[in-house]
């Protein structure tokens, strides 16, 4: 029997403590990797562009001490996305694809630029499970919003709130939890009131129509829980004017070169993936 | 110094003002606790304090300096912090040093100065250990501490708390107050927005408001003396109550144990108290027994399947599970709940009692071990679980907040309709129900349920499960946060149910609730640590490993004892002790030997 619990589709948090060279990096250098493994990774048209790039993640991995194991586990919930691309790519043939047939069941046929397009996407898909899940496992909840800010701190002598964005990434990870608590807990009040909600019997349109009338205390509850936020906030201060930071961002000495490589590294795999096509 | 010239403030959209015409002057170092029932409008006028609800120009003065205007609001909250009610609520980082420091970040203070000043503010609060730690994993103690640290670490002059010790479990809230007391004593001005007198008796000056108006202004003693605290929607302090009924001067703030030896010397000394209770504590509720009702027949406490509303064998939950996140919730919890039983759960926060009520009314399902609600196994695929989940509905703490009805005659329907009522049979359920809870069926049906009061939604939330007619009913911390008058209120409505022969589970952090009930579940970080009568777990079973506080009177007849009365066992409430002193004064003959000490240095001693 399954229990109600909508924090477990929570995948914040999935920080896993470690001392590594990738941990020790500094919130932006992370974010920088990230978008230079990532942005690549989906525009890029070349499989053994993509292959290095999953190589890279790898290598990271390796170096955080992370096992590709556990960052793959998230890739399971979308396989079945995988599983219906891959069939549409067989179903429907590609426009003058004069490649070899492989195998021929009627009109559908498989072939050798069908296989390697499958293959291609599903490296792709890997590889962008992997950076992303490596990205989760060596940062912090507070870095993430840390990161955000660094990056755009650059702008804020034109103006730009680098400090609020930062905040509001940080207030929006905390309020992930505070919402979903609050949806369990409106949830189970009316589940012990004979709502359909949690119990076994029933279709999924039966199912999501239990779900509407949560809609309205929880968007109720949600912005109360932000209110009294907001207030808590503004006791302490907030928004009165220039602040400072308690929190050091590290990276060391090597966090310049290590920035200006993430930035090398994604030029070097756009330019790659648009020529060797 | 803060001074209040005749301030209103009414809510854009609200048709009464939330504070009428408030006067008030506030010394530099005053410990002053701002009392009133739930709506009073206490926590508008600590807001408007600081600005976060912005008053008339003029109205407020905190060190010259007004809220009114934006420059000075800024100034005030330099030396003006606020703390409060809910502690997760008021955490923004997600690192404990960090969300201390948060204050300071906004004030622009040098990272150097931050350090000292956040390392010192965390010792202060206890902290310093948990310093690294993620916010989240802190129990809700912690995190109070944790913002009382994150207002501390400003170096405020003045510091306002806002009912900051009603969401936390009792060892949570002694510590917040010994705290306030320390920080009035080192010369800070402390306001404490309360309704809870034995809380208020802590300050030095209590100001009540009521209806937004200044009701009462003077020191605690004043305020206790003038009586008639229901109007006001309050109770006087338990030991200030005991003490009047038992004919003894009442004396503000008085521990129940040093109450007791006193009422034994004054036993000794000629007192004869009557074995009445003629100013309850607590104003009695519609059908209120006068404490614990010996006479009632105690369901018998067995646990045969036949016999039990609710049974867990081994059960086991957590959270998470499968995950690196897991949270072992419940550990091996056997429990037999008798029908018709009333069953107090009590425990820290933390100890299980939510994920406990969650199994018993099928909304959980153990991992390990089984639950058995009136015979039905709750994990078995073949349970029908709507049906089952309205015969034993759990009412969530804060029930109010899943309300989502516009109006209170069709919240209080949803569950009959879910049952299959219609027509006329509905309209007779809800009308019950109603009526039950205190809310007249023909004025309440048609009010949208945003325009209740506090008490009167908690009240409504308790209707709504009412009119399912269930055969027992599930309360997490009915009463919490509720003022003393709605709050006993509502147990009187919980106890009446109880004594119709209804099972009713409750979870609360009050052992005087607790002691009223048949059965005391007792819970430590998930495991079952006693399931026994009041009798027996606040008397010969008491074990302070649980981390919990004995009821006022028993603590109170403890007091008694070590002055060297014989009382007999298992007193858990002032009106059992009360009886107990009354027999021990009629008994005059034989008290000499059996109830009071040959030497009057005995009971010297104890005191």
């Amino acid at each position: 029997m399954k229990n109600i619990e909508f924090l477990r589709n929570v995948s914040i948090g999935m920080y896993v403590e470690g001392d590594s060279p990738v941990h020790r990096l500094s919130p932006a250098a992370k974010y920088l990797w990230l978008l230079a493994l990532i942005l690549p990774a989906s525009f890029s048209g070349s499989a053994p562009v993509v292959g290095i790039l999953a190589a890279a993640c790898l290598g990271f991995a390796l170096l955080a001490r992370i096992r590709p194991r556990t960052l793959l586990r998230g890739f399971l919930p979308v396989l079945p996305l995988v599983g219906l691309a891959a069939f549409l790519q067989v179903v429907f043939t590609w426009p003058q694809d004069r490649s070899a047939v492989l195998l021929a069941a009627g009109p559908v046929s498989l072939t050798v630029r069908e296989v390697l397009a499958v293959l291609a996407m599903a490296l792709r898909f890997a590889t962008l499970m992997l950076a992303l899940g490596l990205f989760t496992s060596v940062i912090t909840e507070g870095d993430t919003a840390r990161g955000v800010e660094d990056l755009f701190a650059p702008l804020e002598r034109f103006g730009f709130p680098a400090r609020g964005l930062g905040l509001t990434v940080a207030v929006a990870f905390r309020f992930i939890p505070i919402v979903a608590g609050e949806l369990e807990a409106i949830v189970k009040a009316q589940a012990a009131r004979g709502a359909d909600l949690g119990s076994r019997k029933g279709g999924p349109i039966r199912k999501a129509r239990a779900y509407l009338p949560l809609l309205v205390p929880v968007t109720i509850r949600a912005l109360e829980r932000a209110e009294a936020l907001a207030e808590a906030m503004e006791a302490r201060g907030w928004s009165s004017g220039p602040r400072t930071r308690y929190a050091v961002s590290g990276g060391g000495r090597w966090d310049v070169p290590v920035k200006l490589g993430a930035l090398a590294f994604a030029a070097a795999a756009l330019w790659a993936g648009a020529v060797f096509r | 110094m803060i001074e209040i010239r005749s301030l209103s403030h009414t809510y854009s959209g609200a048709s009464s003002p939330a504070l009428v015409d408030v006067d008030l002057r506030i010394e530099d170092g005053e410990y002053l606790a701002v009392a009133g029932a739930n709506g009073s409008g206490k926590s508008t006028l600590i807001r408007c304090l600081n600005g976060l609800v912005v008053p008339p120009a003029g109205a407020v003065a905190v060190d010259g300096l007004d809220p009114s205007r934006p420059e000075e609001r800024r100034s005030i909250r330099r030396i003006l912090a606020l703390v409060f009610q809910n502690p997760p609520d008021q955490i923004v980082a997600s690192v404990v040093e960090e969300d201390t420091a948060f204050g300071l970040e906004n004030l622009g203070v040098p990272r150097a100065e931050m350090v000292e000043r956040v390392r010192a503010a965390l010792e202060e609060m206890g902290l310093a250990r948990e310093s690294a730690s993620p916010t989240r994993f802190l129990s809700a103690g912690q995190q109070q501490r944790l913002a009382v640290a994150g207002a501390l670490v400003l170096g405020p002059k003045h510091l306002a708390f806002d009912e900051a010790t009603s969401m936390i479990d009792p060892a949570g809230r002694s510590e917040i107050l010994d705290r306030m007391d320390a920080l009035a004593a080192s010369g800070a001005t402390v306001i404490h927005v309360t309704h809870d007198m034995d809380e208020a008796a802590r300050a030095r000056r209590v100001v009540v408001l009521s209806e937004g108006r200044v009701a009462f202004d003077g020191t605690p003693e004043e305020l206790f003396r003038r009586g008639n605290l229901a109007a006001l929607g309050l109770a006087p302090p338990r030991s200030w109550s005991l003490a009047r009924a038992l004919g003894l001067p009442p004396v503000v703030g008085e521990r129940p144990g040093d109450l007791g030896r006193r009422a034994a010397r004054a036993l000794r000394d000629g007192m004869r108290p009557e074995p009445l209770d003629p100013e309850p504590a607590i104003p009695p509720g519609p059908d209120r027994p006068a404490g614990a009702d010996p006479e009632r027949e105690s369901p018998p406490l067995v646990s045969g399947s036949e016999v039990s509303a609710f049974r867990a064998d081994r059960a086991g939950l957590s959270y998470l599970s499968g995950t690196p996140q897991e949270r072992r919730a419940l550990t091996d919890i056997d429990l037999g709940i008798p029908r018709g039983g009333r069953v107090a759960l009590v425990g820290a926060t933390g100890s299980g009692k939510s994920s406990l009520l969650q199994l018993l009314s099928a909304l959980a399902f153990p991992q390990k071990g089984r639950v058995l609600s009136f015979g039905i196994d709750t994990s078995d695929p073949k349970t029908d679980l709507r049906a089952l989940r309205m015969r034993t509905p759990l009412s969530v703490q804060r029930p109010e907040s899943a309300l989502f009805e516009y109006y209170a005659g069709d919240e209080v329907s949803f569950g009959p309709r879910n049952q299959g009522l219609s027509g006329s049979a509905l309209v007779a359920r809800v009308r019950s129900a109603l009526e039950a809870v205190g809310l007249p069926f023909d004025e309440f049906r048609d009010r949208p349920v945003r325009s209740l009061s506090g008490g009167q939604k908690r009240r409504l939330a308790l209707a709504s499960v009412l009119a399912m007619e269930p055969e027992a009913l599930l309360l997490d911390e009915p009463g919490s946060a509720l003022d003393p008058v709605s709050r006993e209120r509502l147990m009187g409505l919980v106890y009446s149910y109880g004594r119709k022969g209804g099972t009713v589970v409750f979870a609360t952090h009050s052992m005087e609730e607790a002691a009223r009930a048949d059965l005391v579940v007792v819970l430590a970080e998930g495991r079952l640590r006693a399931a026994e009568t009041p009798a027996y777990i606040f008397g010969a079973g008491w074990d302070p490993s649980w981390g919990l506080a004995r009821p006022f009177g028993a603590r109170a007849a403890e007091g008694a004892r070590e002055a060297g009365l014989v009382l007999p066992e298992g007193i858990v409430d002032e009106a059992g002790l009360i009886r107990a002193l009354a027999d021990l004064g009629r008994g005059a003959p034989s008290r000499a030997s059996a109830g009071l000490p040959a030497s009057r240095t005995a009971g010297e001693a104890g005191a």
